[in-house]
């Protein structure tokens, strides 16, 4: 099995004082004998991709519940390919990526959200 | 006596390789902000794709036009590939070369057949007189697809390029980095498909 995430910040660096606010941003490396992370990873975004289609060919939820559903496995993905093989948390310094990357995809929620929020009120705006 | 060298100024040696030079580690987080102008390109195409779904014009609309079969197929063979890339830089952790070749070859295979899969989806719904210029749905549905398609396309050539830099130079914080970005970039354009697939895709069969 995976071996516990190990951090390897040389101890008197500024990202091993990262405490309090900034301990998020702390670096951390996978080790690891056999690429079982992976493994699962791959395994997880498998039955995530094969979860959502047979759900929807087989109509199993009323389609506003499918649609959240699926969107609810989408994310899942997504988290999966950041955490897994993006190795997201992984930098030399602090990782700093963290933060622009939540920014990006709060943007992205608010611009797709907003989009289809404004375009309900047809009448009004068409 | 002996003679010890001072470690290279800005050369962590506790780190993976593709971090342990700071310039090119640098060049790493330079890479995650292209991504995140990149999540924002694919979040205006997802947006224009949400306003345009049901302007279908005389056009057919996504429940008349998409089929599961290929769409499916091409998200399997994409998160293959994925799982592929993620083993190559597990083997360029581990230090062995040809390890990362062999796996970004298979990488390189899964995304050809990908990017053919998709050439062929797209010529099939023009031979049905659904092209771009049919309607508004269709406009964005091929902006959106296509430009991830497009990225698939880039990344398989750049991707040749850092093959031909490995076999030459081998291992260094230089082709590793290299190899690392392109990993960051293949498995971000999967996280792309994933949202692809179930917003254009299954969310297209949901009546």
């Amino acid at each position: 099995m995976a071996e516990p995430l190990i951090n390897r910040a040389d101890p008197e660096s500024e990202e091993a004082e990262a405490e309090g606010a900034l301990a998020f941003l702390r670096p951390r490396f996978a080790e690891e004998r056999f690429p079982w992370i992976q493994v699962w990873g791959y395994g997880g975004s498998l039955v995530l991709t094969l979860g959502a289609y047979f759900s929807v060919v087989r109509h199993v939820l009323a389609p506003q519940f499918l649609v959240a559903a699926i969107l609810a496995m989408a994310a899942g993905q997504a988290a999966l390919q950041l955490g897994v093989f993006m190795h997201l948390r992984e930098s030399r310094g602090l990782s700093w990526q963290i933060v622009p990357l939540a920014l990006a995809f709060f943007t992205a929620l608010g611009m797709i959200g907003m989009s289809i929020w404004i375009m309900a009120f047809k009448s009004g705006v068409s | 006596m002996s003679l010890e060298l001072a470690p290279e100024p800005g050369r962590r040696e506790d780190l993976p390789l593709e971090l342990s030079d700071e310039q090119e580690s640098v060049k790493i987080t330079g890479f995650w902000m292209f991504l995140v102008t990149d999540v924002l390109i694919f979040a205006s195409l997802f947006s224009a794709y949400a306003v345009y779904r049901p302007r279908v014009a005389t056009g057919p609309g996504p429940l008349e036009l998409f089929h599961f079969g290929p769409a499916l197929l091409e998200t399997l063979l994409l998160l293959t590939s994925s799982f592929t890339v993620g083993i190559a830089i597990y083997e360029m952790r581990k230090g062995r070369p040809g390890g990362v070749m062999a796996w970004t070859i298979a990488t390189l295979a899964l995304g050809a057949a990908f990017v053919f899969l998709e050439i062929h989806e797209f010529a099939s719904y023009a031979a049905l007189g659904a092209t771009w210029h049919q309607s508004a749905f269709l406009s964005a549905f091929y902006v959106l697809v296509g430009t991830h398609g497009a990225h698939v396309s880039f990344g398989i050539l750049w991707a040749v390029t850092l093959l031909v830099q490995l076999a030459r130079r081998g291992l260094t914080p230089v082709t590793a980095r290299k190899l690392y970005t392109f990993s960051l970039y293949w498995h971000f354009l999967d996280v792309v498909w994933v949202f692809i697939f179930t917003v254009v895709y299954l969310m297209g069969k949901i009546a």
